[in-house]
């Protein structure tokens, strides 16, 4: 039990963590109705500027942290317009062009940041490392979890007790009825992939302590958003959480549990998942 | 009506424009200088291993610069392409530098598997290959082994690393046991192959479990704590390890976070050099780990070295990587010196392996006669503030390899 | 598009065929005459040009997104390379083994991918182009390791003919492969045309009207994976190396991405695109080195927003547009004969 006890928290940790990148991608999906391949740009991003303005002190922590989210809301912007006139074109004409946009990106942040592995200076309390049931567990992971918690529950309240969620929902579940409603449906994709912007610059503001920052950051982010939103259904952001939380778990207690298998563990349960799964995915047909 | 043919007009510029940079790639194969001499630098500029790449590109321009601009007395007109992430990238960007740069001499190449694709086609073109980073264990041709004429490196062979400490650490652990982690890829599979092996010779033990080192998903796995934890479990005496770039960084932070934060880790050089070491901060004092350099080394020729490296606006202290690539230059500059008339690359193969004992900042080395690569000293450097920054001070000489 | 069978006897039917025989003439033909450079460059381009070939017959004609395609690519590939290093070099023999191995993995992968639809089977195929990756690493008997396989023997085409390792007979070669496998993927899916539109446009109607839906789709599927493992033969003959990288994500990206740009329902405009892809990546970008992930990706942009609906359906407006000229020039009215539209 005691060998689980840590793994099993990190994997919790480091799921809600990517819960908060992954409910970006599942609410641009779902409401917005693109299937965003930019995402794990956004999430370097915000990386990126939260690495370069966090200087030690708790007031540039806050700031690190509000410019990470400003910055992934205004690519959530950019993507918005260059998105607007693909509609109606499909899944794949969306998936080229935001995987255009990535690689520029991409190249972009390279040339600006230089190709250095980024992790942003911390304050002193959080550098350190408590002493959970007789095992060093890093502050940092702990901070970056009480946040992921309040953001997931703030996320929660917004969409169910806001009229702003609730149209975001509805939007999920029917579009065309909400445009009926009176709600011009460009905004909506608009608010929500600012939205989705937003909440990638956060996730990247707040994985780079643990993880840092560099050029493989978007790929690999990237990979495990699409995988964690898949899984947990594309639009539903309680799936999402589920599913990061459960991605989470297999990459720590499964890894060490079935080492042999360790490279196929994620993929193949999401496949797995995919397979056996009953219910049609939201939004998709049959 | 109008519409169709806005977006015809469109189509035709955008078929227009490709046209056009295709045009413009194909005739950038002219010669700037007919009488300066071509050299190929293939480095990584972009994805994963770009920070080696760049360095590697830092030392080399360095030892030209300083050298204005000639190499042996002649001009040097150095065409660099960029490697990639590896092969699929790497082999075209060769192609481009020995078919339309007609180079005479390629050097750099970070990726081990990049080398191995790529000495088949500079060997087959007769071009001498001076590479400054990875070396792979050569496998076989079509059932012959690997006909090393034309390939030549100022580096290291991967598993040296680990036969170099195999030993400090044995004397370190008495008989204590060593859990041994590194990442799932043939780099990973060298490095500790090369000290699993030689400390088991030795007669020492291994931590883990099953008897063998433990290799981590790569490039996925970030998150090391879980490993870290488990390892743990088997109380080992010490930590030996190889990890490069990201990864490094991950594990040195999470390291000092885990359950083996007490335990002594060694390691290959690669997991505290360079950018990486300023990235891990603190958590990495400690660490004991070999390389065939260390910038605190006190011979002359590493003083003006590193003299120069500042003064070059460079503001970290040199690495390996660079130090390698500014050796590779010198062996040029030696090579290039020895040759009379024309350039051609069997010429430049020739005079590279007359070039002898080569001064350099890692202390003196030369080639091995058949397998061409440096017969140089290894060092223990352990992470210590040098100053107001952490460097890998020089605790001690370790050994020579080769062993003659 | 109308479905007709593209027979010789109907000049209309053949001038379609020029638009595309047409670029690749003028490619081999410049190719083979310049130096060593760019018919090595260009064949090193033909192996993804026929996988996107595979993958475009996936996704048009199946109507299945798929980044799976990459696994009977690597089947065919290491199949090839194995015969050729334990001593069977003829070039026949590695493109049926490649064809069948590349037929084989389809047919047992496609069993699970052809049951779902949309953005699952693309989720579920991201899968298997990732496992690929990761099989190859882990099976290092089969394919070296990390590091891959290196030296591999060139082929020979026939029994006493001298090894294909000269650059221009190698491309000679690739392209005639590449041309023979796309027309014949063309043809087949002529002939089915009908038949897998209605399946695509709605499949309730087809299933409720007998046909095994399922199955068809299982055919196309299993054929394109014969087609991928014959680009993973021509992948060891072109290049005469391998390693598991080039048989995962980034490959099987590159393929998808091509099919969308040359247009998703037309697998020669997939292999054009995928040569104007590798162009720009490895061509275009050679003279600024480090940054042909932004000249790709100025690519990508550029393809939807100025090439919507692909190559193929902009060589269709082209051709539209110049009709409608010809049409206003001409003030008396038009023949019988040329009232065909498109």
């Amino acid at each position: 039990m005691d060998t689980y006890l840590i793994p099993g928290l990190d994997g919790i940790a480091y799921g809600l963590l990517l819960a908060i990148a992954a409910a970006g991608l599942t609410l641009a999906f779902g409401a917005g109705g693109v299937l965003n391949l930019a995402h794990g740009t956004l999430i370097a991003a915000g990386g990126y500027v939260a690495a370069t303005t966090s200087t030690g002190t708790w007031p540039s922590l806050a700031a690190a942290v509000t410019a990470a989210t400003v910055v992934g809301a205004a690519g959530g912007g950019v993507l918005a317009a260059a998105t607007a006139r693909l509609r109606g074109r499909g899944h794949l004409d969306q998936a080229l062009l935001t995987f255009g946009i990535a690689l520029i990106g991409a190249d972009l942040l390279t040339t600006v940041f230089g190709a250095d592995i980024r992790r942003p200076r911390l304050p002193a309390a959080l550098d350190t490392t408590l002493t959970i049931a007789g095992h060093p567990y890093p502050a940092d992971r702990l901070a970056a979890l009480t946040a992921a918690v309040i953001i997931t529950t703030i996320g929660y309240a917004v969409l169910h007790r806001t009229r702003a969620g609730r149209l975001i929902r509805a939007t999920v579940d029917d579009r065309h009825m909400v445009a009926g409603i009176g709600v011009n449906p460009r905004a909506v994709d608009t608010t929500v992939l600012v939205v989705s912007g937003a909440l990638a610059g956060l996730a990247g503001a707040l994985c780079t302590p643990i993880l840092g920052v560099g050029p493989a950051t978007a790929p690999t982010t990237l990979l495990l958003s699409l995988v964690i939103v898949v899984c947990g259904g594309l639009g539903s952001v309680p799936g999402a959480v589920v599913a990061a939380i459960g991605v989470g778990l297999v990459q720590t207690i499964g890894v060490i549990t079935i080492p042999a298998l360790a490279p196929y563990l994620l993929l193949s349960a999401m496949a797995l998942l995919l397979l056996t799964r009953r219910r049609p995915l939201p939004g998709m047909p049959g | 009506m109008t519409r169709l043919r806005s977006r015809l007009r469109r189509g035709l510029a955008s078929a227009t424009a490709a046209a056009a940079l295709l045009t413009a790639a194909a005739c950038a194969g002219a010669p700037a200088d007919p009488d300066a001499v071509r050299i190929g630098l293939l480095v990584s500029l972009s994805g994963t291993y770009a920070t080696v790449g760049q360095d590697m590109q830092a030392g080399f321009r360095l030892y030209l610069d300083s050298h204005g601009g000639r190499l042996g007395g002649r001009k040097v007109d150095l065409v660099v392409g960029d490697e990639g992430d590896g092969p699929a990238t790497a082999v075209p960007a060769a192609q481009k530098l020995l078919e339309r740069d007609r180079v005479v001499a390629l050097t750099g190449l970070v990726g081990g598997a990049t080398v191995d694709k790529v000495q088949v086609l500079t060997t087959a073109r007769k071009v001498p290959l001076l590479g400054a980073n990875a070396r792979p264990a050569f496998t076989s041709e079509g059932g012959k082994p690997r006909d090393l004429t034309y390939t030549w490196h100022t580096s290291y062979n991967s598993d040296e690393p680990g036969i170099a400490i195999a030993d400090h650490v044995k004397s370190q652990v008495g008989d204590g046991a060593v859990y041994a982690i590194g990442p799932d890829y043939q780099g990973g599979w060298d490095e500790l192959r090369g000290f699993t092996d030689t400390f088991t010779r030795l007669g020492g033990k291994l931590a883990n479990p099953d008897g063998k080192a433990l290799f981590t998903p790569f490039p996925a796995t970030e998150n090391f704590l879980p490993y870290l934890n488990k390892a743990a479990e088997t109380k080992p005496e010490a930590v030996y390890t190889f990890y490069a770039g990201a990864a490094a960084v991950a594990f040195v932070k999470q390291y000092a976070q885990s359950d083996l934060k007490d335990v002594p880790l060694y390691a290959a050089g690669f997991l505290t050099e360079g950018s990486v070491l300023t990235a891990q901060g603190p958590a990495a004092t400690g660490i004991r780990n070999v390389l065939n350099y260390s910038p605190t080394l006190s011979n002359a020729a590493n003083q003006a070295f590193i003299a120069a490296w500042s003064a070059a606006g460079n503001s970290s202290p040199p690495t390996t990587f660079a130090m390698a690539s500014y050796d590779a230059a010198a062996v040029l500059d030696r090579a290039l010196a020895g040759v009379a008339g024309d350039v051609t690359g069997p010429k430049l193969n020739e005079a590279i392996g007359k070039v002898g004992r080569v001064t350099s900042p890692r202390g003196d080395w030369q080639f091995e006669p058949t397998e061409h690569r440096p017969v140089q000293r290894w060092y223990l450097r352990e992470v210590r503030a040098d100053g107001p920054v952490l460097s890998n001070v020089l605790v001690q000489d370790l050994t020579t390899l080769p062993a003659t | 598009m109308t479905a007709r069978l593209p027979l010789p006897h109907r000049w209309d039917d053949l001038r379609r065929w020029v638009p595309w025989l047409l670029p690749l003439g003028a490619a081999t033909t410049l190719a083979a005459a310049s130096d060593g450079y760019w018919p090595a460059t260009v064949a090193r381009m033909l192996p993804l040009a026929l996988l996107a070939v595979s993958v475009a017959t996936v996704t048009g004609a199946a109507g299945l997104p798929t980044l799976g395609q990459v696994a009977p690519y690597a089947a065919g590939a290491y199949t090839t390379a194995r015969l050729a290093m334990a001593g069977h070099t003829l070039a026949p023999v590695h493109l049926t083994a490649a064809a069948l191995a590349g037929a084989f993995t389809a047919g047992l992968l496609g069993m699970l991918l052809v049951r779902h639809r949309g953005t699952v089977v693309l989720m579920l195929s991201l899968a298997v182009a990732e496992l690929t990756t990761i099989t190859a690493t882990q099976w290092r008997t089969v394919s070296g390791g990390t590091d891959g396989l290196a030296g591999i023997p060139a082929p020979h085409l026939l029994p006493g003919t001298p090894p294909l390792t000269a650059d221009r007979p190698v491309l000679l070669y690739a392209t005639a492969v590449t041309v023979a496998a796309t027309a014949a993927t063309m043809l087949l899916l002529h002939r089915h045309h009908l038949l897998l539109t209605a399946v695509r446009g709605n499949e309730t109607r087809a299933a409720a009207s007998g046909h095994p839906v399922t199955t068809y789709l299982w055919l196309v599927h299993t054929g394109a994976g014969a087609i991928a493992g014959t680009a993973g033969a021509l992948l060891i003959h072109t290049h005469r190396w391998i390693t598991p990288a080039d048989v995962g994500f980034d490959t099987a990206a590159l393929a998808l991405l091509a099919a969308v740009i040359g247009g998703t329902h037309s697998p020669p405009g997939a292999a054009v695109a995928a040569v104007l892809v590798l162009g720009v990546r490895d061509v275009a970008a050679a003279d600024w080195p480090g940054h042909a992930p932004l000249l790709l990706g100025a690519l990508f942009v550029a393809a939807v927003y100025l090439l919507p609906g692909g190559l193929t359906a902009a060589l269709t407006r082209l051709r539209a547009e110049i009709r409608r000229v010809r049409a206003t020039r001409r003030p008396e009215p038009l023949p019988a004969a040329s009232r065909r539209t498109s």
